[in-house]
């Protein structure tokens, strides 16, 4: 298992305690370490951006192209995602998590608000080609309205999420890894990440009941 | 048969094989499977390729770091690009075939920085003008040391609107009859209230950068400081700023241009 637990360096999936990595590098003002970088962006230290971008930019773009391809889309979402990211750093807490994990969850906002921005635009497209025509009957909702719905919910309620459940369940989501590879990975015990993971899908599943859309019987 | 236990479900919604008693269970309990169901919604709502935390990483162009540095106003840069990451550029960044100056500048623009262009040109173009600019601005620099006795353009440039602001114009170097340089503004912008536009030439990198003045829309006309090396500050770039008394740019850029010859 511990070929699934091996992570690259600057991998942005992350847990709150486990540090990256990467080789031990010489300390100083020129390449502090990951958690130096995190403490103080949060501190709202301007180089601390450029630095942020210097190690994470080429993460973060990765996922934007990964979503929209090279091109105009992607440098958006990896723009919007470091300038988001600074103005909104008060939320930003170093002691809960690494800088690059935040990051993409910042990234994956970014993603699945242009995802709907899209979707929103087809839709009134759709509804002005409908309306020029006679509009039929029945007031069908099409799946992936609601899926998209549901996207920005659940990444909104995972920003709620305190650590180490935030964590837990973006290993779980993103990383794809098991519960007992969390529990390896992270050095909580097996019980706990288990409850953990009840507890927070539970809590997701409240969220989406009250806040999304119906669901199709 | 018992029911599974809530974890062991939470587990499954997961997509987690479960233990052979519990998952010989679940396949006969509809109370159990609706369960599933009803803690998968969340799972299956994130679950999408586009989210997965490990991705070949990308380097982005340079012009999305000028962008984020233009939108947050923060002077550092990173210390190249080519330290950002280890991958190949996307397609994007490659330049497509340009006239290249018959004399090639011996050093790149400083860090391999770019604008955010926001023009009417494709982004791709605009990508390999930017990385001309370096050659072109050398030749501007020194026709204007070269400039004759009269008020004649040396170099001029349109400013190009920026974000959504419907900001946009041309900027002209000249030089005037007593030798000294002045930039010549036409700024097609709305009036403002309680904000005002300042006009201001910066470096490649959108670190450095020198104040003009206050520029209001329409015709103006600002002297260059004596000994400013207007290579080393193409940027034209006309911002919005609030009557706070801060005397640093804003980082709220409306229209945009680079010096050429």
């Amino acid at each position: 298992m511990t070929g699934l637990l091996a992570r690259p360096a600057g991998d942005l999936g992350s847990v709150a305690g486990v540090t990256s990595d990467r080789e031990p590098t010489p300390q100083g003002a020129e390449d502090p370490d990951d958690a130096e970088i995190g403490r103080r962006f949060a501190a709202g230290e301007e180089q601390a951006l450029a630095l942020a971008y210097e190690r994470w930019a080429g993460q973060v773009h990765g996922m934007a192209v990964r979503a929209f391809g090279p091109g105009p889309d992607a440098e958006d979402v990896t723009q919007q995602t470091f300038i988001s990211a600074w103005t909104g750093r008060a939320r930003y807490r170093p002691d809960q998590g690494p800088l690059p994990a935040w990051l993409s969850g910042v990234c994956r906002h970014k993603i699945a608000d242009t995802w709907a921005k899209r979707d929103r635009m087809r839709r009134e497209a759709e509804a002005a080609a409908t309306q020029a025509q006679a509009a039929p009957a029945g007031g069908t909702t099409p799946a992936v309205d609601t899926a998209i719905a549901d996207r920005l919910l659940v990444l909104e309620e995972l920003d709620r999420l305190g650590q180490p459940q935030r964590g837990i369940i973006e290993l779980a989501f993103f990383a794809d890894l098991t519960h007992a590879q969390i529990s390896e990975r992270t050095g909580i015990p097996l019980g706990t990440v288990k409850s953990h993971i009840r507890r927070t899908l539970e809590r997701l599943r409240t969220r989406l009941e009250v806040d999304g859309a119906a669901l199709p019987a | 048969m018992p029911h599974c236990q809530p974890e062991q479900l939470a587990l499954a919604a997961l997509g987690e094989p479960l233990p052979a008693d519990a998952a010989a269970h679940l396949v006969s309990c509809g109370d159990c499977r609706s369960e599933v169901r009803s803690l998968q919604r969340a799972v299956d709502a994130v679950d999408v390729p586009e989210f997965a935390a490990s991705v070949a990483p990308v380097a982005p162009p340079a012009s999305v770091w000028a962008g984020i540095a233009a939108a947050t106003g923060v002077s550092p840069a990173p210390r190249s690009e080519a330290s950002v990451v280890t991958a190949p550029p996307p397609p994007v960044a490659v330049a497509p075939a340009a006239p290249v100056p018959d004399d090639p500048p011996q050093d790149p623009p400083a860090g391999g920085q770019v604008l955010p262009f926001r023009s009417r040109r494709p982004r791709v173009l605009m990508t390999a003008a930017a990385a001309l600019v370096g050659a072109v601005v050398g030749a501007g620099a020194v026709a204007v040391l070269n400039g004759s006795d009269d008020a004649q353009p040396l170099t001029s440039v349109a400013l190009d609107q920026l974000a959504e602001a419907p900001a946009s114009g041309r900027a002209e170097v000249v030089v005037r009859g007593d030798g000294s340089r002045a930039l010549e503004v036409e700024l097609d912008a709305p009036a403002l209230d309680g904000e005002y536009y300042e006009i201001w030439l910066i470096e490649p990198n959108v670190v450095e950068m020198v104040p003009l003045g206050v520029v209001r829309p329409g015709a103006q006309s600002f002297e260059l400081p004596t000994g400013l090396d207007l290579g080393q500050y193409p940027i034209v770039d006309v911002s919005v700023e609030p009557l706070d008394g801060d005397p640093t740019h804003s980082g709220v850029s409306v229209a945009r241009g680079v010096l050429e010859s």
